[in-house]
């Protein structure tokens, strides 16, 4: 198109005469020309450039102007062209149109005929232009929104959320695979009714809150249980799209899977009722002896007086240990554990908390096999936990001891691990009884149990401490004949690996 | 001696089990314990057995619902009253109840008492079996 406003007019005719003659009126009306002698020249230039409008002799030397106009059409159709000659037929006249040419100018003509012809040419050639320009404008927005619609379909399918629209209806208008997956729905298609085939509780929220009536953007909510057991939740959140005139036109349903969620709330408070049963039995039994000795009618002997109080107290002075071993329990849960990292030496540890339990070792007549002329193994840890877990150990392999039985304690290096080692000749589990050992509050429950007291959280807490450390824990065991534990510490470790 | 009625009393909480037994023989009863399922069915087959109170979780969660359904399996069993003894409600947040007669035949139990069991409620629910 012309630079600066002015229109650009190629002239190609043989006639020099002419095309000066032209040239000069053209200028002078603010024209830009450009000239050609002949039509080669003709072609040459206007299918290199980009013309508003030309002027085609019909009878050249070389080319006929029919030719030459076929050919710059053939290659800048927005070029407004018109044929002249002298030799005017119909014929001629008809071919050129067909050809594209968009007019015919006789010679001899006047300057105002040659102008009109141009200016009604050159508003022609505007229209085209713009019409151009819109042209594209518009296959530019269609490819954009295409390419929108594409990135936003990715996107909604990528969500680990389910999409699933419905129309008022009850037919799809849209879903993505989550929805698919999250509902086990297949074979869905779009614009056929699906209602039928959803949860009831979404269902249900459908009729009751988005009926036609429904003018504001309100959502609502439901947990719904797709497989039992917590094993798979959803929360299906439903919103109103509203037309533009405020009428309800569909809802969109969001499905978020909140199954681990779920099952972390349930562990959670079935600890909590596990730990609250456990807190009452001693509590509901101390309770019951202070009512039976306060209890007048009771008449009892001071020897039965003195029994319940001191089984009252036996039962209070545990279940301050388990309320104890609770709060150890919360504190490494909620690592508010301060931990002085020091180099500890593992068989002066297990010395020193073996001598505290020197009286439980004679009452029942244990052999304690503990060798420490070997290896020194040292560990870094925080003492009172490392202290803790070995009276952890040593204490339950004295309390499930029969009479008479030995205790075997080990500790050495094996590959990048301090393990420490014991082994009792007591009770003993079953292979089922092993999965639960760690799990809080359990106690082996048999004949040989019943009268060995704990908190059941002593294990528990062992397992905790060895997490922290990022150790490991082997338990072998045969029942009626003894447990073994081995557990690993990595040497080795730097103060921020060891879970603060 | 001879002619006290004998009440079936089983608690895995040793100390549960005493003061029951206390209770309940300061009240003219002679009161037989037991820990576990095996030795409550042992003690009712070798006793005139009056009443049976029993802990629902001993051994394992429904140890009393178990133990209630063999006890009243027998001809012995069918008529005297077995109760069972639960924390359970506070535990699992389940009411139990046996009040109605389709509740008393599935659960094979006359009635549910919370625990702590006041001795008293559990001697009136005895006595009210005999007397209807």
């Amino acid at each position: 198109m012309n630079t600066n406003g002015k229109p650009r007019v190629l002239i190609i005719d043989d006639e020099d005469a002419l095309r000066g003659a032209v040239k000069r009126i053209l200028e002078r009306e603010g024209y830009q020309v450009a000239t050609a002698e002949n039509g080669s020249r003709g072609i040459e230039l206007g299918t290199r450039e980009e013309y508003d409008l030309a002027l085609i002799d019909l009878k050249m030397p070389d080319y006929s102007g029919i030719d030459v106009l076929k050919e710059i059409r053939r290659q800048k159709p927005n070029t407004v062209c018109f044929i002249v000659t002298a030799y005017a037929s119909y014929e001629t006249a008809v071919e050129a149109t067909k050809m594209g040419a968009d007019g015919y100018i006789l010679k001899p003509f006047t300057p105002e005929e040659l102008l009109n012809h141009l200016t009604s040419g050159y508003k022609k050639r505007l229209l085209i232009l713009e019409a151009e320009a819109l042209k594209h404008e518009r296959e530019e927005r269609l490819l954009e929104i295409a390419f929108e619609r594409t990135r936003l379909n990715t996107v909604i399918n990528s969500l680990a959320d389910g999409v699933l629209v419905v129309n008022t209806d009850g037919e799809v208008v849209y879903y993505n695979n989550a929805a698919m997956t999250l509902l086990n729905l297949h074979d869905v298609v779009i614009g056929r009714p699906i209602l039928e085939e959803l949860p009831a509780e979404i269902r249900e929220i459908i009729f009751t809150n988005f009926t036609v009536n429904v003018t504001e953007k309100k959502s609502f909510s439901v947990e719904v249980e797709l497989k039992p057991k917590h094993e798979l939740v959803v929360e299906a959140t439903l919103s109103p799209v509203l037309r533009h005139n405020g009428q309800l036109s569909g809802v969109v349903i969001v499905l978020k899977n909140i199954s681990t969620f779920k099952k972390v709330e349930h562990l959670k408070s079935q600890f909590v009722s596990m730990v609250a049963h456990e807190l009452k039995a001693p509590v509901a039994a101390t309770l019951g002896f202070l009512n039976i000795i306060l209890n007048k009618e009771m008449s009892l002997t001071r020897d039965q007086e003195l029994d319940f109080l001191s089984r009252s107290r036996h039962r209070l002075a545990s279940l301050l240990n388990m309320v104890n071993d609770l709060l150890d329990i919360s504190r490494i849960e909620m690592k508010t554990i301060t931990r002085e990292i020091r180099e500890l030496n593992l068989n002066n540890i297990i010395t020193e908390t073996l001598s505290l339990f020197t009286a439980e070792i004679k009452k029942k007549d244990l052999s304690i096999l503990y060798d420490q002329e070997g290896l020194q193994i040292t560990i870094r840890a925080d003492y009172s936990e490392i202290s803790r877990l070995i009276t952890n150990f040593i204490s339950n392999a004295i309390k499930y001891n029969k009479q008479s039985g030995t205790v075997d304690i080990k500790c050495y290096a094996e590959k990048h691990y301090s393990v420490f080692e014991i082994a009792d000749t007591g009770i003993g589990m079953r292979p089922e009884e092993k999965d639960k050992l760690f799990s809080e509050f359990y106690r082996a429950k048999n004949e040989f149990t019943k009268d060995i007291t704990g908190t059941g959280l002593g294990l528990s807490i062992v397992k905790r401490i060895i997490d922290a450390y990022s150790g490991k824990i082997e338990v072998e065991s045969k029942y009626t004949e003894g447990t073994r534990f081995r557990v690993f510490i990595p040497m080795d470790l730097n103060e921020d690996e060891i879970n603060n | 001696m001879e002619n006290k009625k004998k009440i079936l009393v089983t608690d895995d909480d040793p100390d549960i089990l005493a003061q029951t037994k206390i209770l309940l023989e300061a009240r003219g009863y002679e009161v037989l314990t037991a820990d576990n399922a095996e030795d409550a069915i042992r003690v009712f087959e070798k006793n005139d057995i009056y009443a049976a109170a029993l802990d629902l979780i001993m051994e394992e969660m429904d140890t009393g619902f178990t133990l209630s359904y063999k006890i009243k399996k027998t001809e012995k069993g069918k008529n005297i009253p077995v109760m069972i003894l639960t924390s359970a409600t506070y535990l699992t947040g389940f009411k139990f109840d046996a009040g109605t007669k389709e509740e008393k035949s599935w659960l094979k139990c006359d009635a549910i008492l919370n625990k702590p069991v006041n001795v008293d409620d559990l001697l009136m629910k005895i006595e009210e079996y005999y007397s209807n």
